[in-house]
């Protein structure tokens, strides 16, 4: 099995680091513990943004750059398969991000997708399964762009397509005439076309991430039995069909009441909604396991195991969860931060303390 | 802040498309420092442009008489229109010098975010010339985009009833490039494009 290796992370003015030098070990688990607020989660942030160019705290740039200076550097070497990549990236404010590999440049974040590729875990986590459907949906088009970068640029597509229909909506204020409806008509095409398609790639993709995510909830929660993930759309039929049907209720919302940006992903375990009925604990087992199917699909359509980040992953889960998601962690690099304990039956090949901006072996 | 004309040249020139403040900065005090004569026929320039320069009758092509360069030729065929969001469009297709029709420039592309629809684009002026000049094809030239496509699908909506045949340029890969470092989606496109041989 290939694997997606960093044998170096570099930061310069990220954060509240000045700079940091850190050569991780290549196998099995890095651990990084500090007190709260010493910058476990940040150097984590910088890996994740070396693979996409956004922070996963959802941090804007001004964050990101060290108070004081003016451009961040993050460089990460890694070896992706059998080639040796020395990726670097430059947060300059007032520019665009930049990013480097081999000392070439890389136009677009899909390339260094290519080459470094995370599955990240947080407490936040929680969210996906108790949050709105939008983070259920967020979960799956991230997941689709990895995997097919081609289907998950329908998504964005989706969003513009939106933006015009509903601004198109709100200028009619209520009133369609013959000439407006010739262009509302272009709208709804577009819509209907991006977004059949946009909920097709998604369906598909739940029902391949499903049996991965049933079987590691059955190890997690040591609970064997029906573990069901299902997209739900909301429409039925042609997409076109149900626009012209929420035609008259969208003209006087002034928004799009069907499509993709309303669909869901349905959870049940046990026979029990994962929602609403689940406990928090069985509820984080989920989440939990929604990574871990990501991660396993992604191995197995890329051929090269994503690097494993577990920020503070471990705090929120009983012990009996906790040694599971050991027992359960894919082979390959793996890094996890923790203000405290290690998580039990842990063993790591290398534990660092981050003090005042620091790294300690 | 500096002495009055030169922060007023420094303000306009910040107005300008892709020039930030700084770059604003440089050109001004360039202008200050150059001879006499240059800073003139700069201004110079810009004048004439003003002046010298309206929108072709015909088909809103920029033009320095009532009709563009393009429609005032008899060689070109009136048979055929080519309709493109932006003038900067036409000189892009006739550097290919493979179209030998005339143009019509719409002045942008459907973009309800922007406030642009139909009435805001030449799509009046289109129809009429197909009343009046005896087109037998259009091509709708616009940016392969959301919006460009949305516009050409738009026009095809509109001109298909009158019995015009309507073409849409075609997406796909560029010449002399090499496969590998083509992106997926317009790789993807090229696929769905693609030919039959006839060997």
């Amino acid at each position: 099995m290939n694997e997606t290796v960093i044998l170096r992370l570099s930061l310069r003015d990220f954060r509240n680091f000045d700079t940091v030098d850190f050569y991780p070990s290549q196998d099995g688990l890095t651990v990084i513990q500090g007190e709260n607020g010493a910058g476990k989660s940040s150097l984590l942030e910088a890996v994740v943004y070396v693979s996409t160019l956004q922070s996963f705290r959802g941090a804007p740039r001004e964050a990101i750059v060290r108070q004081g200076a003016i451009e961040a550097n993050v460089r990460c070497d890694v070896l992706a398969g059998k080639r040796k990549v020395e990726t670097e990236i430059s947060i300059l404010l007032g520019r665009r991000d930049r990013a480097w590999h081999n000392g070439q440049r890389v136009p677009g974040v899909r390339g260094l997708l290519e080459v470094l590729r995370t599955t990240l875990f947080t407490p936040d986590d929680l969210v996906l399964v108790k949050g709105a459907p939008s983070g259920r949906r967020d979960f799956v088009d991230d997941v689709l762009t990895r995997s097919h970068p081609r289907l998950g640029a329908d998504r964005s597509a989706l969003d513009r397509v939106l933006r015009h229909r509903n601004a198109l909506l709100r200028q009619l204020g209520g009133r369609l005439d013959s000439e407006a409806a010739t262009t509302l008509d272009i709208w709804d095409d577009r819509l209907a076309q991006i977004g059949e398609r946009l909920a097709r790639s998604r369906s598909e993709l739940v029902e391949a991430l499903s049996p991965y995510a049933a079987e590691a909830f059955s190890i997690l929660a040591s609970q064997a039995g029906s573990f069901k993930m299902r997209y739900v759309s909301s429409w039925e039929g042609a997409l076109s069909d149900a626009l012209a049907v929420a035609r008259h209720e969208d003209l006087r919302r002034a928004t799009t009441t069907v499509g993709p940006q309303r669909d869901d992903v349905e959870i049940e375990a046990g026979g029990l909604d994962a929602r609403t009925r689940l406990s928090q604990g069985r509820q984080r087992c989920v989440a939990l396991s929604l990574r871990l199917s990501s991660h396993r699909l992604m191995t197995n359509v890329t051929g090269a195991a994503p690097v494993l980040l577990l920020d503070d992953a471990f705090s929120e889960l009983d012990e009996a969860t906790a040694r599971a998601l050991v027992g359960e962690l894919p082979d390959g690099q793996a890094f996890l931060t923790t203000a405290g304990e290690l998580p039990p039956g842990a063993s790591p090949k290398l534990v660092v303390r981050l003090v005042d901006g620091k790294l300690k072996q | 802040m500096f002495a009055g004309p030169i922060q007023e040249l420094v303000d306009e020139l910040g107005r300008l498309p892709g020039v930030g403040p700084r770059s604003a900065q440089r050109i001004a005090f360039y202008v200050l420092e150059a001879d006499r004569d240059s800073a003139l026929r700069l201004a110079q320039a810009i004048v004439e442009v003003k002046d010298r320069i309206r929108l072709c009758e015909r088909c809103f092509n920029v033009a320095e008489t009532e009709l563009c360069t393009i429609c005032s030729d008899p060689r070109r065929d009136r048979t055929i229109i080519c309709v493109v969001e932006d003038p900067r469009d036409i000189v892009a297709v006739e550097r290919t010098r493979e179209f030998h029709g005339t143009y019509h420039v719409l002045g942008g592309a459907l973009s309800p975010i922007d406030g642009v629809g139909p009435e805001q684009l030449r799509v009046r002026p289109l129809l009429v010339r197909l009343g009046v000049e005896g087109v037998a094809e259009v091509i709708l030239c616009t940016n392969p985009n959301l919006e460009g496509e949305a516009t050409a699908m738009y026009l095809a909506r509109l001109l298909l009833p009158i019995g015009v045949k309507v073409t849409r340029i075609a997406s796909g890969l560029p010449v002399g490039g090499d496969l590998e470092y083509a992106d997926e989606l317009t790789l993807g496109r090229a696929l769905e494009g693609r030919r039959e041989v006839n060997g």
